[in-house]
Parts: structure tokens; C-alpha cells; sequence
């Protein structure tokens, strides 16, 4: 049966253990009990103030058999995710690529694409607001100058989610950042391998910078798939908080901050909260099995 | 061993001392008291712009000045946050004892539990006949009060008198009817080429479609049996007509000069670019400062038809008492201050805004520290409040909007008809409001 694990590895489990110590000591005194209190709720039709009696399965009966806002808000959040998620990896992995390249005032080049993914807040979403005006935004003027009549952006329901996943590309440096330190990491020795064997320099991005960096591409992935269906505050910014037209923006965060603060329907917006947790569990555990398939650890055993 | 066990030990109390550290300093500002153990009223607004806030600064400091037992400090909290953190606060049985909100949920908060019923209040000091009686009546949950009215709003007609001439209309008589609106509107359209060199009119800029559906005959999602009405004949023509407007000027020049207006100082008004305009009594400050010399009037809402009356739309704000408050006495004992003919008076002269006690109204509108056309927009904005309705969200159907909006949204897109747009929502408010029955 299972062999007792040799000393130095316990040992390194158990500092493992403490260095996420910090993070473990304020999910149990800060997170876990809110978590099941809201697990709980959510089978109440508990409002904060003035009532919470229990009433089943009732909320989750309604979300998904009554209420079609809730398969709106769900189809936006899905939309907006199948989209922005590939484009904004696709993106980051491509701008790290050039700015990974030896090529004066790369310095300026980096902090320059760097700089939006620290800029953030309700400011930058005003700021897209601007230039995204239908009239005499920046974006359309620029259009404009190619002879291309551009959309309506924040007004026409069918380029709301586009005009929010071309502004989530803008701010791709996030990313970008961690890419760029992860290409730095990969040994020279195998380009240099690579190219006395006569590979290019697209096959040298294909098939050694590329399976080099999976980890971290990986590890982007999931946490761009999570922050994704959480999406709250550029539609709540950009939309004034109401869904923009015809609920085209309206999110699935959004619809369940409404549930919870505008009708004080706090057991639903809980319920909602449950299945949100669940479908974005499901895929990450999707995405964990399969994640042997592709990604690559150096230094692996086998 | 044992000493790296204590250094984790020491470092574990540490992060629980640095977590609790936030709730101590909350705990020992409200014991803080000045020897004269005078009770400490928390009054929080979202006023903390560079004109309001000395403004509400100044009631506060006239309140506390005007006797010794209750010192009343303000916090400000800012706009997006104030009411989901006053929930908060309520439930941690710790609020806040006096809270600007808004006045349209006051009954839904009432009926939640988290305003006090100011009933026992009102039993000795009476005020409810200082306001005026649609913003009272927001306030009555089961016939009990659960705020008191501060501020309001309604929407009125400006038009640019000098344009008017122009075109050879008496600018002296802005329109009265939808049918006016429109007659007028053509004549001072001036086109050159493709391009508008002025607009005459466009209903949906500065208000939405569900002002126009009240004003059409008085009513627009609610009868005043709290029945849904929202697929009536009235708020069909209403969309027609609406979608009428949007083919006339066509969706590029609609979208162009609404992005000036959301400019404000770009607002095509200013520059009699667009002959009339409806909006807020205070959006005149914004002609004060960005075109001070515009020759303009104000007058009422168009009506529908003669007789179906002028009906404008407003809001509003209340300052209430959180439930739990330890100091309610105080509270109120502000609250009458506040919302008393004085300081009223004071905060309409000074942000040129609807009040909501009438009193205070009618002495700013003749108040001597306003400037002639200061006095007649306010003057128009008092009268106005006779033909203003309030739109207080059903208790059984608070986000009823999110039902309806995008209905409106594709009726006035031309993806649906008026017919089958209103009919939808129909059905999926009555269907809101038979599952929260």
C-alpha cells in the first residue's frame, strides 16, 4: 500500500503549508463562513433585513424554468467569455513575441503596452465611453480615415459585447508581463540547438518557445476563464447599471447584483451565486484534466 | 524546533491582529464623546461634489450651532456605494442614524425592514402636510411614512427663444401639444445638404421613453391601483410616435448629437444647434455657466392630445432612519431640520435645486439672491410639481425595469413592433409580480 513518503518530501509539503498559510488563515476566519451561510441562504428567500424562511429548491426551480433573464445574462456571460478569453491569450502570447525580440527602446515598447493593465476602474471605462461615441469617439474617427462606417459601439446591442472584448484587448499587458518573463526563461541553448539543426525561426517559436511557456499559458487560461464570468463592472459603468440596450450587456454578475441590491433578493442572488460556482468548477475541472495533454513541465520525472 | 514553532506562532497572531485591527478603530470612534456628552448623530450623503457638499456642510453646522444636545457629523459616502453599504451597516446592527436615499424605494425598504417607520415620529410633530402630496405619498408603506422628503426633480421644456423668432414663431408661446412639438420642430430644423445645422426637437434626448408614455395620459407601467397597465393604446401611439421621430432625423445624427450632450458643455443647445430641449430645472446651471448669454424660455411638458395633460416625471431623495439606528430621537429631531423651510430654502437657493417642502420652494422661487432668469426657470420648476408624477417601484416588482427596458430598447430599434414590445412586457412584469405575490 501506500509507502511513507521519504522525509525531505514531507518536509517541503509541510512549508508548502505555511507559505500559503496567510491564505488559508483568512479563507477560514474571513470567507468560509460567509460561503456556507450563503449555500445556506440560498435556499431561503432571505433578504438581509426583514425575512428568511426556508423555501427549497424554489429559487433554483425559478432560475432555470422561470426567468429568462437569468439564460440571458448566462448566454452574455458565455458570449463574452468564448471571445475574450482565446483573443486576450492570443494577444498577450503575440505582443510578448515582439517585445521578447532585440529591437531598440524596447524598454518604452514594454511599459507602453504595459501601462493599461495597470491603469483600471471606472476611469479607463469612461475613458472607452469617450472613444467609443458612436459620433465623434476616437475609434470610429480612426475608421473613419479608412473609409469604414463604424458601429454604433455601446448602442447597438449587437456590438455592445464586441466593443467590451475589443476594450478588454487593450489591456492585454497583464498578460503580457508573465509571458514575457517565461520566454525570458527559456534556455538559449535550445534555440541555438535548434538552429544548427536548420530550424526557423517561426519552428523555433512553434514548437520550443511555445511548449515552454504552456505552464504559464495554462495558468493564464484558467484565471482569464474565471475573471471572465465574473464580469461586473464595465457593464455596470458602461451601462449606467441598467444592461445597456436590450439587456445586451447585461452580465451574469450584473443581473445577480441587481437580484441582491435593487430587489433585495438576496436568497436568489445566492442561488445564482451556487450555479455560477458550479459551471465555472465543472470547467475548470475540465480544463485540469486535460492539461496533461499539453502542458509542459520541465524538470518532470516522467 | 520548538523555536520555529514559536516564531509561526508569532507570526500567526500577527495576521489575526493586523484583521481585527479594522474593527477596533471602528469600535472606539463611536465611543469618542466631548465632555459634553452630547449625542452623535452619523448623517451620510453622496454629496461630496465641490458645490454640494459646503452646502450640506453648512445645514449641518447651522443644526449644530442651533442647540447643545446633538452634534450631527456628516460622512460622506460616494454614490455608488453608499446604499449597499448602509445595507451592510443595518445588518451588522451598526448603521448610520441619518441616510440621504432615494425616494422612488422608500416603501420597499419600509416593507424590508431596513427604514424605520417614522409613524411614531410623526404622531407628535406632524410635518407630512410641508410637503408636497406625490412626494409624500412615495414615502407611505401601509400608510406609514418611512422617509422624509428632501429633494425632487421634474422635466420641463426649454426652448431657444432667439430661433424661434428666426423662424417666424412667437417666442413667447412654446408648444403645447405633441402635434405643436412636431409643427414646431419642422420649422426650425434647418438642413444643409445631409447635415442638420439645427435641430428643432428630439423627444428622446435629456428624458427616456417611459416620460413620454407618462405624460401621455398620466400613467406608464402602473394604474393608480398598482395594476400593470404597460400594453395600453396610449403607450403603443406613444412608441409610434417616438420611432416616428428617430426615421425623420435617422439613427447617425441622433447618435452624433446625443454624444454632445453627454459632453455637456458640447450640449447643442448651448449654441442653438438644438431649438428645444427637455430636462431637469437644474440642467439651467448649465446654461448659467456654459452660455450665459442663450435668450431662452421654459414652460411645460407638451400634452398628447388637449386635455390629456402636461404630466412631467420626477424623483427624488429622502432622509431616513435606518433600522437599528441607537439614536433615532436625534435623527429625527435632524431630519425635521433638514428638511424644515430654512435650511430647505438655503439648499435651493444654493444648488438651484427642487426642494421638497413647499414652503422652501416657493420663497426661492422669489428669493433675492437668484437672478431674474434664475427665478423664472425655479419659478417654473414650482409650478411644474402640480403636473409631476413619481414613479415609486412596486413592492412586489422592485426590478420591474429590467423586464421592460430592453422591450422598449427593441420596439424603439425597429427589431419588434410596439404592439408585440409591449405586450411581451406585459406578460413578463404580471409574470414578476405572481411569482413575488
Amino acid at each position: 500500500m501506500a509507502k511513507k513518503k521519504p522525509l525531505h518530501i514531507r518536509r517541503e509539503g509541510r512549508q508548502g503549508y505555511i507559505f500559503i498559510l496567510p491564505w488559508i488563515i483568512g479563507f477560514v476566519v474571513f470567507t468560509a463562513g460567509p460561503l456556507l451561510f450563503s449555500f445556506f441562504a440560498s435556499f431561503t428567500n432571505y433578504d438581509i433585513t426583514s425575512q428568511m424562511d426556508f423555501i427549497g429548491f424554489a429559487n433554483y426551480e425559478q432560475l432555470f424554468t422561470g426567468d429568462q433573464l437569468f439564460w440571458t445574462s448566462l448566454y452574455n456571460t458565455f458570449y463574452y467569455v468564448l471571445f475574450s478569453v482565446p483573443l486576450t491569450t492570443l494577444g498577450a502570447i503575440f505582443l510578448s513575441a515582439l517585445l521578447n525580440q532585440d529591437v531598440p527602446g524596447l524598454r518604452f515598447f514594454r511599459t507602453v503596452y504595459y501601462l493599461p493593465a495597470i491603469l483600471s476602474g471606472v476611469g479607463v471605462y469612461l475613458l472607452w465611453m469617450q472613444l467609443l461615441e458612436p459620433g465623434s469617439g476616437m475609434v470610429n474617427t480612426v475608421l473613419a480615415w479608412f473609409g469604414i462606417a463604424g458601429p454604433n459601439w455601446l448602442f447597438d446591442p449587437a456590438w455592445t459585447k464586441p466593443a467590451l472584448i475589443f476594450m478588454k484587448l487593450w489591456g492585454v499587458g497583464g498578460g503580457m508581463l508573465l509571458y514575457l518573463a517565461s520566454m525570458q526563461g527559456v534556455s538559449q541553448s535550445l534555440y541555438d540547438a535548434a538552429g544548427i539543426d536548420g530550424a526557423g525561426r517561426w519552428q523555433q517559436f512553434r514548437y520550443i518557445t511555445i511548449p515552454m511557456i504552456t505552464p504559464v499559458i495554462f495558468f493564464d487560461i484558467i484565471t482569464s476563464l474565471i475573471g471572465g464570468f465574473q464580469i461586473f463592472q464595465e457593464a455596470y459603468v458602461m451601462s449606467n447599471g441598467e444592461g445597456g440596450p436590450v439587456n445586451s450587456m447585461l452580465f451574469y454578475n450584473l443581473y445577480m447584483w441587481k437580484k441582491a441590491f435593487e430587489a433585495f433578493d438576496m436568497g436568489y442572488a445566492m442561488a445564482m451565486s451556487w450555479i455560477l460556482f458550479v459551471i465555472v468548477f465543472i470547467i475548470t475541472i475540465i480544463n485540469l484534466k486535460l492539461a496533461p495533454r499539453w502542458v509542459h513541465y520541465e524538470g518532470e520525472d516522467n | 524546533m520548538f523555536k520555529r514553532r514559536a516564531i509561526l506562532l508569532i507570526a500567526a497572531l500577527f495576521l489575526l491582529l493586523s484583521g481585527c485591527a479594522g474593527f477596533k478603530t471602528g469600535a472606539v470612534n463611536q465611543k469618542a464623546s466631548d465632555g459634553d456628552e452630547k449625542v452623535k448623530v452619523d448623517f451620510w450623503t453622496f454629496w461630496g461634489s465641490e458645490i454640494r457638499r459646503p452646502v450640506v456642510e453648512k445645514i449641518v453646522e447651522d443644526f449644530n450651532k442651533s442647540q447643545d444636545k446633538i452634534e450631527v457629523t456628516h460622512t460622506f459616502v460616494p454614490w455608488g456605494d453608499i446604499w449597499t453599504k448602509e445595507l451592510a451597516a443595518i445588518a451588522a446592527n451598526s448603521p448610520p442614524d441619518v441616510v440621504i436615499n432615494d425616494i422612488n424605494a422608500t416603501a420597499l425598504r419600509g416593507k424590508k425592514n431596513q427604514a424605520m417607520n417614522l409613524s411614531q415620529f410623526l404622531e407628535k410633530d406632524d410635518i407630512s402636510g410641508d410637503f408636497y402630496p406625490e412626494l409624500w405619498e412615495a414615502t407611505l408603506y401601509e400608510g406609514d411614512s418611512y422617509g422624509i422628503p428632501f429633494n425632487t426633480d421634474t422635466r420641463i421644456l426649454y426652448y431657444n427663444k432667439d430661433a424661434f423668432e428666426e423662424v417666424g414663431l412667437d417666442p413667447e408661446k412654446p408648444p403645447t401639444t405633441w402635434e405643436e412639438l412636431e409643427e414646431y420642430a419642422a420649422k426650425l430644423d434647418k438642413k444643409d445638404g445631409n447635415t442638420y445645422d439645427r435641430i428643432g426637437f428630439y423627444p428622446l434626448w435629456g428624458i427616456q421613453s417611459d416620460v413620454w408614455m407618462l405624460n401621455a395620459d398620466g400613467v406608464n407601467y402602473f394604474d393608480s391601483e398598482g395594476e400593470v397597465s404597460i400594453d395600453t393604446d396610449a403607450n403603443r401611439d406613444t412608441l409610434d410616435w417616438l420611432v416616428k421621430w428617430r426615421e425623420i432625423y435617422g439613427e447617425n445624427t441622433i447618435n452624433a448629437y446625443q454624444a454632445q450632450i453627454d459632453s455637456q458643455q458640447g450640449n447643442p443647445f448651448f449654441n442653438g444647434k438644438l431649438g428645444m430641449f427637455i430636462n431637469t430645472p437644474t440642467f439651467y446651471t448649465q446654461i448659467r455657466d456654459y452660455a450665459p448669454d442663450l435668450n431662452f424660455g421654459v414652460a411645460k411638458l407638451p400634452e398628447r392630445t388637449e386635455g390629456s395633460g402636461h404630466t412631467s416625471w420626477g424623483g427624488g431623495f429622502v432622509a431616513e432612519i435606518p433600522e437599528g439606528s441607537k439614536n433615532a430621537e436625534e435623527a429625527w429631531e435632524f431630519i425635521k431640520y433638514l428638511t424644515g423651510a430654512e435650511a430647505q430654502e438655503y439648499w435651493a437657493v444654493k444648488n438651484f435645486d427642487n426642494v421638497a417642502n413647499i414652503e422652501a420652494a416657493e420663497n426661492a422661487a422669489k428669493s433675492d439672491e437668484m437672478s431674474e432668469t434664475d427665478r423664472m426657470v425655479y419659478q417654473m420648476a414650482v409650478d411644474n410639481m402640480d403636473e409631476t408624477l413619481l414613479t415609486p417601484v412596486p413592492v412586489n416588482a422592485p426590478d420591474f425595469t429590467n423586464l421592460i427596458n430592453p422591450e422598449i430598447d427593441a420596439v424603439l430599434l425597429g427589431k419588434k413592433s410596439s404592439e408585440e414590445g409591449l405586450k411581451a412586457a406585459q406578460a413578463a412584469v404580471e409574470k414578476l409580480i405572481e411569482k413575488n405575490k
